[in-house]
């Protein structure tokens, strides 16, 4: 039985990390769905998709990337340059597409000035593309120190358009759920992905690539002795990368509607991490494109579990994905070395000398293993109180969110309780809406009125509950620590008998889309404070 | 042809020093500060105190000058460590906690006494220093036994490790106003405080690499794990004794910080100060391939970036904006040292050397 077992993985060991990682994904979902209610729901499992477009579409570009050996750490700053960029170009009046093409065309150029600096002058990946990163956060600040919302048509129609799935749509709405749906940049990704194993395992290009990675920069200079376009390639890597980041930037974009420099930080950790769990070495030359679709699906996955069981923190996702990652790097690893392994062992003591090799290694790693979650268990008991709403931002000192007085106004007949605080003036301000159109707002020092049609109310509280669901485990809190220029917001609705408050901060992309929009819905509705003092 | 006079060899054993292009660079700032920013110079005498914006590059650069001397002997086995942001942010949400430990019971109540602290000193400079040099012992382990390539080894634990500072202190930030802790970040004597601890580690380092076969061993670690394995040298305690190392400067450089800025904010103490810290290094003239190395030229390279840092605040260019101009000089730097650059100089002056025997 060990022997067929050994042969299996001996025959399959490169894909072994690849399906490991796509079980890993579904097997979490799976607990998740027999614990949870809430992840039973179709469109749940299709948000994976939804909140991790962007991480597709830039790992897949990461991809060719580390195959050849390199890696890319610019991308998170291309990401947050895409998004400023676009912002300002929209509100400056630019025609959308024209500015879409434009941001790819950016990416483009960052992405083979990188690749020359790389390639010709011999910089380190690592060196040239970090400068590419600063060089983009600080063109970000160039461009607006503040963030910029995007509210263009032709933005929020790709944003907003859903793909409903044939053949789900009719088994889904029998049981008396509403459609599942995809967003167009989940579609983007998924044909990036499908042009990306294309090119990567039926072209030459392709082959290229594989061949240029690997066993410590030896197998480039063996791929230039064969005569392979090196240097070429290795710039169009670089260039559709830069193409990637962009798009992802650009999915990005749809995704919070508006652009800061501050967006995306750690970004390009993701993106390695997800490559690197759908079974790519980080050495180069060996590795599956279509196995990094698991890995930002390990990634989603855990994102929405840590949503789910609500009492964990935010930061246990960047936890998990560490431990994550460590393991397939551990496992990767092993593999490699096994490769090794019995060749250099030949007389009877030095097997034996390996072997214990081997085992001590292994009983230090399980130790080490078992420490690190058992100091994790610890401390978790001492923290066991969910996050505090009371961070503070970089900038201001953020007002805790007034609950009680929302739950007493909706006491007294409000629709809709609004509170943000934080944001770029550090503000606080409470918003009510009332069935009858009352709008008001207070600030602390002011108080402001206006007045709008109780059609109007209505319809706001049917689209939001219909349309962004509301009411529904599709809208969940989020808190983090609101970055420089972000809002906190608090939204309490009341509406035909259901009541449900959540919490979210902009500019994360942990934010539920839908909650997005339903506060682009209530927005337009709110009274202006004069901005007089 | 004739001897090279003597003149033109001391030029040239200046020219080829390793201290050269940093302290050049440095030069050329001060003298953009000279022409351009009036004032930059002065030093103030205040009560035996000395202050001043030379006094403030050299305060403000001890943390990246405390992480430089590590990331030096990581970088010069080969490796990086790309977690000395995580563990600076570790080591100060630990000293945080453990001198005001309200956060983790999530109440918001504000210490104010300078002289309260939950445990004493010792306990809390130690614990987070035991605590970073644990994570440095993970990351060499990772490097020397497990065989991870440097850059994913250390990847793995800046990724989690500020998700690990964060679940110290909950996620809050934690206020420190113990009066002694102070000291470490903001105490002045004639210079500042953390300007001794820079000169105590640096000689430290110095001491073990310069006077000891260590730094040897570590060099040829760099150059050839396999050959300096087959003369005998334990590579793999080489390698986690550098990145523990590395660990203890980035725990040191953290408490600095943490001292500095009153608070332990385990979201942004250490933010990019990694790469700063290789930046520092790469200006210093240490290549990244490993080998040769000089902590000295570290230094310089570190003192590098706080000038250009302090410049262009002086002259009012924006926080974020800097990132920009950081990218620029890293390009000019990565620039001078690249090969090509090179070779086009020794094109340019070879008419000279072809006519020597």
């Amino acid at each position: 039985m060990m022997q067929v077992i050994r042969k299996f993985i001996e025959k399959n060991r490169k894909v072994i990390p690849l399906w490991s990682t796509a079980i890993l994904a579904l097997v979490a979902y799976a607990i998740g769905a027999y614990l949870f209610e809430g992840m039973r729901n179709p469109q749940v499992f299709f948000n994976v998709f939804r909140n991790t477009s962007y991480i597709l579409i830039s790992a897949i570009g990461m991809t060719f990337v580390i195959l050849t050996g390199g890696i890319d750490l610019s991308v998170s700053g291309v990401v947050a340059l895409t998004t400023v960029a676009s912002a300002v170009l929209l509100r400056e009046g630019m025609n959308a597409w024209g500015v879409i093409l434009l941001m790819l065309a950016m990416g483009m150029t960052l992405g083979a000035i990188m690749g020359s600096f790389i390639v010709y002058l011999k910089v380190q990946p690592f060196i040239a593309t970090l400068a590419g990163m600063w060089f983009a956060r600080g063109m970000c600040f160039f461009i607006s120190d503040d963030a910029v919302t995007i509210d263009h048509y032709v933005f929020q129609l790709l944003g907003k358009t859903k793909i409903l799935i044939p053949g789900l749509t009719e088994l889904v709405e029998k049981q008396g759920n509403t459609a599942p749906y995809l967003t167009i940049p989940v579609v983007v990704g998924f044909a990036l992905l499908a042009i990306a194993i294309y090119i990567a395992h039926y072209t030459r290009f392709g082959r290229t690539v594989y061949a240029i990675g690997g066993n410590e920069g030896r197998n480039e200079q063996s791929a230039r002795l064969m005569g392979l376009p090196v240097n070429r390639t290795k710039m169009l890597v670089y260039t559709f990368n830069g193409f990637c980041s962009a798009l992802a930037g650009l999915a990005l974009s749809l995704f919070v509607y508006s652009g800061h420099g501050l967006y995306a930080t750690g970004f390009e950790l993701e993106v390695i991490a997800s490559v690197v769990m759908g079974g790519t070495m980080l050495t180069g030359g060996s590795g599956y494109v279509f196995g990094t679709l698991f890995g930002v699906m390990v990634l989603g996955v855990t994102q929405v579990l840590i949503q789910f069981i609500g009492s964990l923190s935010s930061w246990w996702t960047r936890i998990v994905i560490g431990l994550l990652t460590f393991t397939f790097i551990g496992v990767q690893t092993y593999i490699a070395n096994r490769k090794v392994g019995p060749k250099m062992a030949q007389s009877p003591q030095a097997i034996a000398a390996f072997r214990r090799k081997r085992m001590r290694q292994g009983i230090a790693v399980g130790a080490a293993f078992v420490l690190v979650l058992f100091s994790f268990v610890a401390v978790s008991r001492f923290t066991a109180s969910p996050t505090g709403e009371s961070t503070e931002s970089a900038q201001c000192q953020v007002a805790p969110f007034r609950e009680a007085a929302a739950e007493s106004l909706i006491q007294q007949g409000a629709v809709i309780v609004y509170h943000r605080t934080a944001g770029p003036q550090c503000v606080d301000q409470l918003f009510v809406i009332y069935p009858d159109g009352r709008v008001t707002g207070n600030d602390g020092a002011n108080q402001v009125e206006k007045q709008v049609t109780p059609q109007e109310v209505e319809q706001l509280l049917t689209v939001i509950s219909v349309d962004h669901q509301w009411f529904t485990d599709e809208i969940y809190s989020t808190y983090l620590n609101p970055c420089r220029q972000c809002f906190a917001h608090y939204i309490k609705i009341s509406y035909n008998g259901q009541e449900k408050a959540a919490t979210g901060v902009d500019g994360t992309t942990a934010m539920p889309p839908g909650y997005a929009f339903a506060l682009a819905e209530i927005r337009p509705l709110l009274p202006e404070f004069n901005s007089a003092p | 042809m004739k001897k090279p006079s003597q003149k033109n060899s001391t030029l040239k054993s200046i020219t080829e020093s390793r201290l050269f292009l940093p302290l050049l660079a440095l030069m050329l700032i001060l003298l953009f500060d000279l022409i351009f920013i009036p004032g930059f110079f002065t030093i103030e005498n205040r009560e035996g105190n000395l202050y001043g914006s030379l006094i403030d590059i050299l305060r403000n650069g001890s943390t990246v000058m405390l992480l430089a001397i590590g990331m030096t002997l990581v970088i010069a086995t080969g490796g990086v460590d790309l977690s000395v942001g995580a563990v600076m942010a570790i080591a100060a949400s630990t000293a945080g906690i453990l001198m005001n430990p309200s956060a983790l019971r999530n109440e918001v109540f504000f210490v104010t006494d300078p002289t309260y602290t939950f445990q004493p000193l010792w306990l809390v400079l130690g614990a987070a220093l035991f605590i970073s040099i644990l994570c440095g012992l993970w990351n060499g382990m990772l490097v020397g036994y497990l065989r991870i390539q440097p850059m994913v080894a250390t990847l793995i634990l800046m990724i989690s490790g500020r998700g690990i500072a964060q679940l110290i202190t909950n996620g809050l930030r934690v206020q420190i106003t113990y009066r002694p802790y102070m000291i470490i970040g903001q105490g002045w004597f004639i210079l500042p405080f953390s300007l001794y601890i820079v000169a105590i580690m640096f000689t430290f380092a110095w001491l073990m690499t310069r006077k000891t076969a260590i730094g040897m061993f570590i060099e040829s670690v760099g150059i050839n794990f396999r050959s300096s394995f087959f003369s005998g040298i334990d590579e793999k305690k080489i390698k986690l004794m550098v990145y523990t190392f590395c660990g203890f400067c980035a725990g040191i450089a953290g408490l600095v910080a943490s001292s500095n800025i009153r608070t332990s904010d385990s979201n942004n103490i250490g933010l990019t100060t990694e790469l700063d810290a290789i930046l520092a290094v790469v200006i210093g003239g240490t290549s990244m391939a490993g080998g040769r190395f000089s902590l000295l030229a570290s230094m310089v390279g570190a003192l590098v970036l706080q000038a250009i840092t302090q410049s262009m605040y002086a002259i009012g260019v924006p926080a974020f904006a800097l990132q920009a101009i950081k990218a620029v000089v890293v390009v000019l730097v990565i620039l001078l040292y690249s090969d090509q650059f090179r070779s086009f100089i020794r094109k340019i002056s070879a008419p000279k050397n072809e006519a020597q025997p």
